[in-house]
């Protein structure tokens, strides 16, 4: 996923990418909306081929940052963290979407936009911890100082999701009468609807490895003009 | 050889500091930085003792280094006697403190919020004398010393460079003409 | 390790200033908090572990910052920085000296709060352990965010943000625990929290431990 150390411009597999994603987009989104309505939520269901790819993907960007950012600290080359630091920006794109859909979903499924369940609240802990991730990016001034900080945010940010799923997932179940759960309310799926989906996420897994890399290549042309 | 600089160069923002600076020093040797104020003198010495990494180039470093600021950094609410006895303990090293403390003519039990800057300047060199660093970086040790406290730093320096070297940036041309067997002149930025 | 923790409770002593404010914080807090949810005694007890743990945690902050506070105000972190060994015993050091403040504060807290917020504490020995666990939580990554934002400016802000988002689980378990405690729960129920606490401590001990040398460096 590294980009040469001075591109002039981005890479040919970077165009690949996103270009398999955009074209593919709309076919993905005909077939979202072509795809029958499920039984028991109607039409509402089809949100889910925005919901899931975004969350699906968010956590695969996250994921990316971790890893990325323990190869920086341990090898201190700024190709890795300008990946990690470009992965993070796409996931918390993608995460934002996946819980503003979620939301939309709820409030009709549920009757409210937010609920203390485990996942979400697991997921909404990960999005501010990348917010803090990019705020203090933006703090610092020192580029390698700046780069550590993050990496380090990035890889104790990432620690967190296990435990926290767990300690919400005890805390629920501990208090509350009332149990939401997301695999309760799961839809079975008609093959049409599954196809559907899983395009969806191959489209948007494009759309992010085309993104990471393109962005990673700004982030690099940024870097230069930094040090001209 | 204790220390080699390959071809360093160090920016802070846009600005270059130090530009491509090769050096290499021995054990026993003295080096004196000269140049005006901003020419990069106590960045070159920070770079040296690893306190800064340079933005390109490499310092390679045997043996342990001792950073003497200017102004000295000490706790002023600690005495002269705690913070020897900590600095030597954190350093797993054992010395004479109380030798060291009249050498340079140090009162123990005052706490160093009370101490002038020309006795902390003292109570640094002291330190330094009992940590026996390999590399020495001084920054303008000479300020804030009396005719004395020169004296003794000079003496200081003759000493360290039996076993160690030693860097020091100083504008006292005297002094670096008296100590130092070579002198590196850095322009202003 | 205890050389550097014991010399800083000693700055920190003779420095008289940060720890009155530490203890003038600790009081107001809770106080605050008593009258704005009394005076049935019902809902303050409900919300005391609440109050108590939300206290802590800003507590915390407070400490850690300060636990490098000093040695940049002073200049004196470079210091420690050209010591031989390694560095991660720096952060062990801060550790040990947040720790060595936190736990007598935490039993302060924990006692003006059995005062203010009609709390019983029979169970005196498993509060203690779940205050030690808790704090212990809050501190090591307070201490590794403090040293990592410690040469940067506007590093008071930063940190609750950063410090909160991670520190959610040590504040549901210890919440929960400390309730369970209060509400008479058997222990087998509360030692479940108690795990994810010791979990939560140990991976972040570890982890901070092994990146504070990278971060430190250079």
């Amino acid at each position: 996923m590294l980009n040469a150390a001075h591109p002039e411009r981005p890479d040919a597999l970077t165009w690949v990418f996103l270009g398999l994603g955009l074209l593919l987009l709309p076919l993905g989104l005909y077939l979202a909306l072509a795809a029958p309505p499920d039984v028991n939520q109607g039409y509402l269901a089809r949100i889910m081929y925005l919901h899931v790819p975004g969350a699906w993907l968010g956590y695969l960007a996250f994921a990316v940052t971790f890893v990325y950012s323990l190869l920086y600290l341990f090898r201190q080359d700024p190709r890795y963290d300008r990946v990690a630091s470009a992965s993070a920006e796409i996931g918390l794109v993608f995460m934002g979407l996946a819980l503003v859909t979620g939301m939309l979903w709820a409030r009709p499924t549920w009757g409210v936009y937010w609920t203390w369940e485990p996942r979400l609240t697991t997921t909404a802990i990960l999005f501010a911890v990348y917010v803090g991730y990019f705020l203090l990016r933006g703090a610092i001034e020192d580029p390698e100082l700046r780069r550590k900080a993050a990496a380090a945010v990035g890889i104790l940010g990432f620690l967190n999701v296990p435990i926290s799923y767990m300690s919400v997932k005890w805390w629920r179940s501990l208090h509350q009468t009332q149990s939401i759960d997301l695999t309760t309310g799961k839809i079975h799926m008609d093959p049409a609807m599954l196809q559907a989906l899983l395009l969806n996420l191959v489209v948007f897994t494009f759309l992010y490895l085309g993104f990471v890399r393109f962005r990673g290549f700004l982030a690099a042309l940024e870097e230069r003009k930094e040090e001209a | 050889m204790l220390l080699r600089l390959e071809a360093l160069s160090k920016r802070f923002g846009r600005d270059w500091v130090i530009r491509d600076l090769s050096l290499s020093l021995d054990r026993g040797e003295v080096v004196a930085l000269l140049g005006p104020n901003g020419s990069g003198k106590t960045t070159l010495l920070r770079l040296m003792a690893g306190l800064l990494k340079p933005t390109r180039g490499r310092v390679e470093r045997q043996g342990h280094a001792l950073f003497l600021p200017n102004p000295p950094a000490f706790h002023r609410h600690l005495t002269a006697r705690e913070h020897l006895l900590f600095d030597l303990a954190f350093h797993g090293a054992a010395g004479d403190w109380e030798g060291a403390l009249k050498r340079f003519g140090l009162p123990a039990e005052l706490p160093l919020a009370a101490f002038s800057s020309g006795m902390k300047k003292r109570l640094a060199l002291a330190r330094l004398t009992l940590l026996r660093p390999d590399l020495w970086l001084l920054d303008e040790p000479e300020t804030a010393l009396d005719q004395e406290g020169r004296a003794l730093l000079q003496e200081t320096i003759r000493e360290a460079r039996k076993g160690a070297s030693v860097v020091l940036a100083t504008h006292d041309r005297a002094l670096a003409e008296a100590v130092a067997d070579r002198a590196v002149w850095l322009g202003a930025a | 390790m205890w050389l550097l923790a014991l010399r800083d409770l000693r700055l920190e002593v003779r420095d008289r200033a940060g720890l009155l404010s530490v203890l003038a914080f600790l009081g107001v807090t809770l106080f605050t908090m008593a009258l704005a949810l009394g005076p049935e005694e019902a809902p303050l007890r409900r919300a005391a572990p609440g109050v108590l743990w939300v206290a802590l945690a800003f507590l915390s902050t407070l400490l850690s910052t300060r636990a490098f506070a000093l040695e940049v105000e002073e200049g004196t972190l470079e210091d420690l920085l050209l010591a031989p060994g390694g560095k991660e015993w720096i952060y062990f050091g801060k550790l040990l000296f947040q720790m060595l403040l936190l736990l007598p504060l935490s039993l302060l807290a924990l006692f003006l709060a059995a005062g203010l917020f009609y709390l019983p504490l029979e169970k005196g020995l498993p509060l203690f352990l779940t205050l030690a666990l808790g704090t212990l939580g809050y501190a090591s990554v307070a201490t590794f965010y403090a040293g990592l934002l410690s040469r940067l400016r506007g590093r008071e802000a930063l940190l609750p943000l950063l410090l909160f988002s991670l520190v959610v689980p040590v504040v549901l378990a210890s919440v929960r625990a400390t309730a369970g405690l209060l509400e008479g729960l058997p222990l087998e129920e509360v030692a479940s929290w108690w795990q994810l606490l010791l979990v939560f401590d140990a991976v972040y001990v570890t982890a901070s431990a092994l990146l504070f040398p990278l971060v430190m460096d250079g």
